[in-house]
């Protein structure tokens, strides 16, 4: 007997979500087990059976999480545009009251 | 680091509210607590199936008796999901099913006692699952993650069981005198289970399997819920509910009831209510039945007779 990590797309284009695992002897029972039990309502679109012993697990945070800023790569490390936006327009209204001014 | 002060993390991080996966480290304490826990929950999802099993035949319309089946069919997968967290944990099928045929492990009260008539597959679709969903719900939240997901599964297909169950009692009670006498008796039969379901009111600083946050909510609070759920939609239907104490304490913001007979509850559990040889014995000769169809999918030969 094996155990397979079943794996679920419920609409296509969605992603495979892991739902669960069954124990089989065979592919073909892996596939039977897996349907009566995991999609008995139109819940799948798509399912991927992957034998447990395929599944290369990680979960050491100094290899997932070095300590180390990463901010830089992520979006929300810019929210600065806003306050920058906000500079230059006052920039943009002094530069045209100046002209005025002038004028 | 000591196993002590391994398992002192442990409890740590599960009171900030982490969650544990099958292949994380955890104390042997919390592993066995679980085992236990979920054994117990899976036995009740395979056992909860027999009495309803046997109003298949007896359904009252084409339309009832696909829905009962599905009902059931669903309970029988719930019990395949739980069993697979189990044995994940590290006790084989066949041990959970000699331990729970030979009576060594236990199944929910409510699934001790018998069915008499159409009117007890209406109130256990509808309450008895109901006041299952209350502590289900609960679970979502439990330190064990796989336990928690496999709950999310659980209570989705539970919605159609309560709404089945509740569609059988409004029919009857729109019906016939005589139906709703059925409703109302099989009322009386299951209230007083009900009012057990959830367990005595333990401290919640006794309760261990709330410190490990294996569950995550005290049996009184459950129970509470429960009525305060359903007592109204009971009333509402003219369905007179057996408890002449029981009333809604708006001071203390609680329901007070009789409080119900916790040795029973013991002595049911234990394998000492109305019908619980009988389901035994049934589970027991349906697993020597279906031997020969665990040992052909195991590939084992046919023995010589
Ligand atoms: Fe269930
Ligand atoms: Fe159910």
């Amino acid at each position: 007997m094996h155990v397979w990590e079943v794996f679920r797309q419920e609409q296509e284009g969605e992603p495979m979500v892991h739902v669960g695992s069954v124990v089989a002897p065979d592919r073909a029972r892996a596939l039977e087990y897996a349907r009566d039990i995991y999609s008995r309502r139109y819940e799948a679109y798509r399912l991927w059976l992957v034998p447990r012993e395929a599944v290369v697990e990680v979960t050491d945070p100094d290899f997932l999480q070095p300590p180390i800023d990463r901010t830089y790569r992520m979006g929300v490390a810019y929210r600065v545009t806003v306050e920058k936006r906000r500079q230059i327009k006052e920039m943009f209204e002094k530069v045209a009251r100046e002209v005025q001014g002038g004028g | 680091m000591t196993y002590e002060e391994r398992v002192e993390a442990f409890r740590k991080r599960i009171q900030e509210g982490h969650k544990v996966e099958a292949t994380d480290w955890m104390p042997d304490e919390y592993r066995a607590r679980l085992i236990k826990f979920i054994e117990m929950h899976a036995n009740s999802e395979l056992m909860g199936a027999l009495p309803e099993r046997d109003w298949i035949l007896r359904a009252p319309s084409l339309h009832r008796k696909l829905a009962v089946t599905a009902k059931i069919q669903d309970e029988v997968g719930h019990a395949q999901l739980l069993y697979r967290l189990v044995e994940d944990l590290g006790k084989p099928r066949e041990k959970i099913f000699e331990d729970l045929v030979q009576g060594r492990t236990k199944f929910h009260n409510v699934f001790h006692y018998p069915t008499y008539s159409w009117g007890d597959v209406g109130i256990i679709a509808w309450l008895v699952d109901g006041a299952a969903v209350i502590s289900q719900g609960a679970l979502q939240r439990s330190s064990y993650a796989p336990y928690g997901r496999t709950m999310r599964r659980i209570c989705w297909e539970e919605a159609f069981h309560l709404k089945h169950g509740e569609d059988i009692v409004l029919t009857a009670v729109m019906g016939t005198e005589k139906q709703k006498r059925l409703m109302q008796e099989a009322l009386e039969r299951w209230w007083e289970p009900l009012m057990m379901f959830h367990g005595p009111p333990t401290p919640p600083e006794k309760d261990k399997d709330l410190a490990w946050g294996i569950k995550t909510k005290p049996n009184e609070q459950l129970r509470q819920e429960f009525l305060s759920t359903y007592v109204r939609k009971i009333q509402e239907i003219g369905l007179k509910i057996p408890d002449p104490k029981l009333k809604y304490d708006s001071d203390k913001g609680r329901w007070t009831y009789t409080e119900p007979d916790w040795d029973k509850l013991y002595a049911v559990v234990t394998g000492n209510g109305p019908a619980s040889k009988e389901r035994l014995s049934f589970r027991r000769l349906s697993l020597e039945e279906t031997a020969w169809v665990r040992r052909a999918i195991l590939g084992e030969r046919a023995q010589a007779a």
